[in-house]
C-alpha cells in the first residue's frame, strides 16, 4: 500500500527526519490560508498529491490547469490561488500513471526550502542477500531511475541491521561517497537511523527520499518522501490502514481486492482470469509476442466459493477495456467446476460479449467443462497455454 | 534417488489439526509420504488422522525421529514455526503460507543463517518426489516418478513446467516451488547444486520470473561448475511495463533494474538453454534424449 507524501512526512517527522513546513489543501482558499500559515513571505512549493513520481515532469490534461506540472514553485501570494485552482481538480499525467492520470483533489501547500545540495537516499529489500538495505546516489532532482539503469556504481549500498543503528564507519563511507561536509555527519546518522526505525516499526516495504536537501548549516531535510507499506503486515497498523486512499486504485481494484484476489490493469484489451500470478505473467508474454495487450488480469488463487469467484470473474467482464477474454485454470485443488459455475452465474448476470477461451487443467475438469457446454456459452476450448492464445488472437481478429 | 525427501524422510506437520493441514496430510499419508506426527500446541497427547500430536517441535522429534516438517500455519504464525524448527534442528522445513510479512521473512533469513534447517517458501505448492513424499499442496496426479527435476519461483507454472515434462515423456526426479515471495527460503543455488549432485536428475527444469536477481546469481554460479546437468530455464513476466507494482520497487535501486531479457542473457550466457515460450520446454527436454 502507497501513501501521500505529505503522508509520509508526517510519519517520517514523527522519528525526527526535519521536514519544511507544509499544510494540506482541498480547495484554493484553503491552499491560500495553508500558504500564509507556513510562510509569511514565500516563496512555496504546491505540490499535487497524486501516489506517483516524477510529478514536476508530469503535465495536466486539462488546458486550463496551463503548461506547469504538478509541483510547482511560486513566489507570489497572489498566484497561489490562481495556480491552486488550475490544479485541483485536474488530471495529472507522469511517466508512472500512464495515459489516463490521476485526478488531483488535494495539493500540499509548502515553505520553499533553500538548499546547498541534494541526494537522494532510500532504505529497501535486498532480496538475493535477504538484507535491509540503504542507498543513497548523488543527484538532484534527476532521473535516479536512469542512474541505476546506465550506472549502478553512481549507487551507493549499504547493509543495515534489523537490531543495531548504523555504525560510524558506515556513516562516514556515506559522508564521502555524497562529499558532504563534517557538519553534517550526525545530521545523516540521525536520518539513517530515523529510516531504518520508521521501516522496521511501520512494516515498510520501502521508503525514499528523492531528494533530500543540505542546509546551509548542514542539516538535512526531506523535500520529498515516498513510502510503500508491506500489505502483508497491514493488519498489524491500524493507523497505516487508515491512510488508504481509495480514488488512487480503480473501483475493480477495490472489488478484487475485498475478495482477496489480486487484480492488475493494463493498457491493452484482453482480460484473463488465472488462479496464479505466473500463469498471467507468461499469458501476458505470450500475447505481447502476437502484439495483443493485456487489460487486466484477475488471480482468483485457490477460491472455493463459487460467488465470491462469479464476482471476479465479473470484474473482468465488465471492464469495457477487454475485448476478449482468456481464463487458465490449472492443476492445484482449484475445483475447475466452481470456476465454470462463476462463469455461467457472471454471464447470466452481466453478458458474455466478446471471444471467450477456455482452459481447465485440473480437480473436475470434466465436469466443468459439461457445465459450460450445457450453458450455450460461446466458449472457446483449448487444451494447452499457447493454444489458448493462438485461439484467441484468432477470435480477436475475426471480431475485428 | 531424489533430493531433500524420499520414501524414508520421517515427516513432521506444524499446526496438523487446522482444516486445510487435515485435507492434505491425509493425501499426503495416502500417497505414501511417512508422516509420523503432527505439532499443535496445548493438543499435545491426543492423535489426529492416526497420528499422535505434540505441543512442540523438539518434543516431537525427540519421539518420532522426524527430520523434516511441513507447516500449514497461518501467515503470522510462520516466524515462531520455523524458528522451533530451527531449534529442533530439523533438516528441512516448508511453508505454504500465503502473505507472510516481508520484516518476519527478514528475521526468519536471519535465523536461518548458520543454522541446518533448509526452508522451502513461503507461498509454495512445496516440494514432491513422485511416488514417495509429497510436503505441501500439489495435485499429486499430474506427477510421474523419472529424471527431471523442476524448481520454480512461480506456483502454477511449477505444474506446467510439470506438464512439458509430461509431454516429453519424462518424469519428475523432484518437483520444488521455491515461493513467489520478495524473500524466499531456499533458492536456485541450494536447490541447482542438489540435483547437481543427485544421481537419478539427468537434467533440471527451472521457471524464474521477473524480480530479484535470483537468476542471475544461479547464472553466475552455473557458469562456475563443472559437470554441468542440462539446465533448461523460463522466465515470466517480459510483457510487465517497467515500474508496474508488480515489480519490487526495490529492485529499481538493489542492483539496478533487472528486465526479463537481462535474466535470459544472463543464462544464455552460463549455457543454460533458455526458451520464449512455456510451451517450448518439452521440445528442448526431448531434445536431450
Amino acid at each position: 500500500m502507497n501513501i501521500h507524501e505529505y503522508q509520509a512526512k508526517k510519519i517520517l517527522s514523527h522519528y525526527g527526519v526535519k521536514i519544511p513546513k507544509g499544510m494540506i489543501a482541498y480547495t484554493p482558499n484553503e491552499a491560500k490560508y495553508a500558504a500564509d500559515k507556513v510562510s509569511s513571505r514565500g516563496p512555496w512549493m504546491l505540490k499535487a498529491q497524486i501516489q506517483s513520481g516524477a510529478r514536476n515532469r508530469g503535465y495536466f490534461i486539462e488546458k486550463e490547469a496551463g503548461e506547469e506540472g504538478g509541483i510547482r514553485l511560486i513566489k507570489s501570494k497572489r498566484q497561489i490561488y490562481e495556480n491552486a485552482t488550475q490544479m485541483l481538480g485536474s488530471t495529472l499525467v507522469t511517466l508512472q500513471t500512464g495515459p489516463s492520470g490521476k485526478k488531483v483533489s488535494r495539493i500540499y501547500v509548502e515553505a520553499f526550502s533553500k538548499i546547498e545540495s541534494a541526494f537522494y537516499i532510500a532504505v529497501a529489500v535486498s532480496r538475493v542477500a535477504a538484507e535491509l538495505t540503504l542507498l543513497v546516489a548523488k543527484i538532484y532532482d534527476g532521473d535516479v531511475l536512469k542512474i541505476a539503469l546506465n550506472n549502478p556504481d553512481k549507487i551507493l549500498k549499504e547493509r543495515l541491521s534489523l537490531s543495531e543503528n548504523i555504525d560510524t564507519k558506515q556513516v562516514e563511507r556515506v559522508m564521502n561517497f555524497l562529499g558532504l561536509k563534517p557538519r553534517s555527519f550526525k545530521h545523516l546518522r540521525h536520518l539513517v537511523n530515523a529510516l531504518r526505525q520508521a521501516f522496521l516499526e511501520k512494516d515498510a516495504s520501502m521508503i525514499e527520499i528523492n531528494p533530500v536537501g543540505v542546509l546551509k548549516n548542514g542539516e538535512l531535510i526531506a523535500l520529498d518522501a515516498k513510502i510503500s507499506f508491506d500489505d502483508n503486515a497491514l493488519y498489524r497498523h491500524q493507523d497505516i490502514q487508515s491512510l488508504r486512499d481509495d480514488s488512487e486504485i480503480s473501483e475493480r481494484e477495490i472489488q478484487a481486492n475485498h475478495y482477496k484476489f489480486t487484480y492488475s490493469e493494463f493498457e491493452g484489451s484482453v482480460g484473463c482470469i488465472v488462479n496464479g500470478d505466473g500463469l498471467a505473467l507468461a499469458a501476458m508474454d505470450l500475447l505481447k509476442d502476437k502484439n495483443i495487450g493485456t487489460a487486466c488480469f484477475i488471480n482468483v488463487k485457490g477460491g472455493v466459493d463459487k460467488d465470491k469467484i462469479a464476482s471476479g470473474i465479473k470484474i473482468i467482464m465488465t471492464n469495457p477495456r477487454v475485448e476478449g477474454i482468456l481464463l487458465n485454470i490449472l492443476g492445484g485443488f482449484l475445483r475447475c467446476d466452481l470456476i465454470a459455475d462463476g462463469i455461467v452465474s457472471a454471464a447470466s448476470e452481466v453478458g458474455l460479449n466478446v471471444p471467450m477461451v477456455v482452459r481447465f487443467e485440473g480437480t473436475n475438469q470434466d465436469r466443468a467443462k459439461e457445465i459450460l457446454e450445457n450453458s450455450r456459452l460461446p466458449i472457446i476450448w483449448a487444451e494447452t497455454m499457447e493454444e489458448s492464445i493462438d485461439k484467441l488472437a484468432q477470435a480477436l481478429e475475426e471480431a475485428a | 534417488m531424489s533430493i531433500l525427501v524420499n520414501k524414508e524422510t520421517k515427516v513432521l506437520c506444524q499446526g496438523i489439526t487446522g482444516t486445510q493441514a487435515s485435507f492434505h496430510i491425509q493425501r499426503s499419508l495416502d500417497y505414501g509420504t511417512k508422516v509420523v506426527g503432527g505439532v499443535t500446541p496445548g493438543k499435545g497427547g491426543s492423535f489426529h488422522l492416526n497420528l499422535p500430536v505434540f505441543d512442540t517441535v523438539k518434543e516431537a522429534v525427540k519421539e518420532t525421529g522426524a527430520t523434516a516438517s511441513v507447516m500449514y500455519v497461518p501467515a503470522k504464525a510462520v516466524k515462531s514455526a520455523v524458528k522451533e524448527a530451527v531449534e529442533a534442528e530439523l533438516d528441512l522445513a516448508v511453508s505454504i503460507a500465503d502473505g507472510v510479512p516481508l520484516k518476519d521473512m527478514l528475521e526468519i533469513k536471519s535465523i536461518l543463517k548458520g543454522s541446518k534447517t533448509k526452508f522451502i517458501g513461503p507461498n509454495t505448492p512445496g516440494i514432491i518426489t513422485p511416488g514417495e513424499a509429497r510436503l505441501g499442496i500439489f495435485p499429486e496426479n499430474i506427477h510421474n516418478p523419472g529424471h527431471i527435476g523442476i524448481v520454480s519461483r512461480s506456483s502454477t507454472l511449477t505444474y506446467e513446467a510439470v506438464l512439458e515434462t509430461k509431454r516429453a515423456k519424462e518424469g519428475q526426479s523432484t518437483v520444488i516451488g521455491l515461493g513467489d515471495d520478495v524473500l524466499i527460503g531456499m533458492d536456485f543455488i541450494d536447490v541447482l547444486s542438489a540435483f547437481q549432485e543427485d544421481d537419478k536428475t539427468k537434467a533440471v527444469v527451472m521457471i524464474g520470473q521477473l524480480g530479484g536477481a535470483f537468476e542471475e546469481v544461479a547464472a553466475t554460479w552455473y557458469k562456475n561448475i563443472s559437470h554441468k546437468k542440462p539446465v533448461i530455464a523460463f522466465i515470466a513476466g517480459d510483457a510487465i511495463p517497467f515500474g508496474h507494482k508488480m515489480g519490487y520497487a526495490g529492485d529499481i535501486m538493489t542492483k539496478g533494474y533487472i528486465s526479463v531479457q537481462d535474466k535470459k542473457d544472463a543464462l544464455s550466457a552460463a549455457g543454460i538453454i533458455v526458451v520464449n515460450h512455456i510451451n517450448d520446454i518439452h521440445y528442448e527436454l526431448a531434445k536431450l534424449k
